[in-house]
């Protein structure tokens, strides 16, 4: 089966990013490239930063820094999960106020910031999925995805042999730009989508099966291009 | 080390938060058990902070940055913490096997026994309380009812050992089964073996006297 049917127009009615459907050049994934936004993306490090300046002294400055990057990505993030954008902006803001209130136990060794906002965006869609929005909020009181999170964390040292995360991130980050574009594509839909073998089996009529050996090829490329599986 | 991991797109699933709460328990105990599958899941919570990154963003509605700083500051008046967990009485266990981490959050009930040295525990999850997560623990040799599955089952061997015919499954390792799969699984001649299992939905036992006790035991 040919690989490069991926390539071809996604019908509108598989919840793409647009510009990612239709422009298959590997530029296009900065939003350093997008013209209405001409701030440039913050490194880890800066984001790292910020978050340790919130944990202490609360730093507002660095909070709103923060929010600037992440805010309108979690919303994105959930409305591609499915959220409408009322409920998608109110679980984005909520996710912010567990930054600032879980930013003392933010650990840069163990995660990178992307990373550890990435977590906490999930679990709250998670949380949502399973108890509603009342159970979502509850999170900030003690949520049971995060604490779950956080607990294997703590259980589970990262054991030395392992490499430190901010190499993991560099490697996917390098990893993911050099993927095919077709396979690029996969991944993100894996992880966006609330449907994702489902919508893209009906959106590129193809079975099931097929899409799922497509995702399984895509996941095996990225670890061999992080040096885990020999070509 | 174990031989028998999650499937390349449950790890996934599991990272992109789209499990359910008891297949979600089953893969992280699985996680906690075995270094290999922790390090993917690193990779792959990795990989969601970098898309998280790269997604096209949606601005938030005006005034969205002050609201969360009200939402920050009302919190912080009368913070409220999250009442210390406990952890309830648990059924014994052989010596020298631990409860899983990812258990703690979860009441495990007393073993109930549902024949001849094999006994049964419910799991219950605070954030999904109809989940179908269960404990089974059964002597050297037994074979449980022969059945097949309405939906996924996964399965993280907590000790000792089981086969099916497919293979065979030890301590520290998974299992994904589905109504595609029809077994018998049966305990290896070792010793006793427990299981911790989450179903989507009921099995299926052949025998009518099986799928009555499977229906008493709510799977």
């Amino acid at each position: 089966m040919g690989m490069n049917t991926l390539t071809a127009p996604l019908p509108l009615s598989l919840r793409l990013d647009a510009q990612v459907a239709r422009r298959p050049a590997p530029g296009h994934l900065s939003v350093m490239s997008s013209p209405s936004r001409p701030s440039r993306m913050p490194t880890p490090d800066e984001l790292s930063a910020w978050i340790r300046a919130v944990a202490d002294p609360g730093d507002r400055a660095a909070f709103a820094a923060l929010f600037r990057h992440f805010a309108p990505r979690i919303k994105a993030f959930l409305m591609r999960g499915g959220a409408d954008a009322a409920l998608a902006e109110e679980l984005a803001q909520e996710a912010m106020v567990n930054v600032w209130r879980k930013a003392a136990s933010f650990d840069p060794a163990r995660a990178q910031a992307s990373t550890w906002v990435f977590t906490i965006a999930r679990n709250l869609r998670i949380d949502y999925a399973r108890r509603g929005l009342d159970g979502a909020r509850e999170q900030s009181a003690g949520d049971a995805a995060d604490e779950l999170t956080d607990e294997l964390a703590d259980a589970a040292p990262t054991p030395p042999e392992q490499l430190a995360a901010g190499q993991i991130e560099h490697g996917v980050r390098e990893a993911l730009g050099k993927l095919p574009e077709d396979q690029a594509l996969l991944l993100r839909l894996s992880f966006y989508e609330e449907q994702p073998h489902a919508d893209i089996a009906k959106a590129l009529s193809i079975p099931l099966g097929t899409v799922k050996s497509r995702i399984r090829r895509a996941m095996e490329q990225l670890r061999r291009a992080l040096g885990h599986l020999q070509p | 080390m174990n031989t028998h991991h999650p499937d390349q797109l449950l790890l996934l699933s599991q990272a992109a938060g789209r499990l359910d709460a008891g297949a979600s328990l089953v893969l992280a105990t699985h996680i906690e058990m075995c270094p290999g599958c922790r390090a993917q899941m690193r990779e792959l919570e990795a990989l969601g902070g970098v898309l998280l990154d790269q997604i096209e963003p949606v601005e938030l509605a005006a005034g969205a940055f002050s609201r969360t700083l009200e939402r920050i500051d009302a919190a912080a008046s009368f913070a409220p913490r999250p009442p210390a967990r406990v952890k309830a009485t648990r059924p014994d266990l052989p010596a020298g096997l631990q409860w899983p981490h990812s258990l703690d959050g979860c009441s495990i009930s007393p073993w109930h026994r549902i024949g001849p040295d094999m006994r049964w525990s419910r799991v219950d999850l605070p954030q999904q309380r109809d989940a179908r997560v269960f404990l089974l623990r059964m002597g050297a040799g037994r074979m449980l009812a022969a059945h097949t599955h309405s939906g996924r089952e996964v399965t993280q061997v907590l000790y000792g050992a089981f086969e099916d015919g497919r293979a065979a499954w030890h301590a520290g390792d998974f299992d994904e089964a589905d109504e595609t799969i029809h077994h018998r699984p049966q305990v290896t001649a070792d010793g006793e073996c427990i299981c911790l299992v989450a179903l989507q939905g009921p099995l299926r036992f052949d025998g009518l006297l099986a799928r009555a006790l499977g229906a008493w035991m709510g799977i």
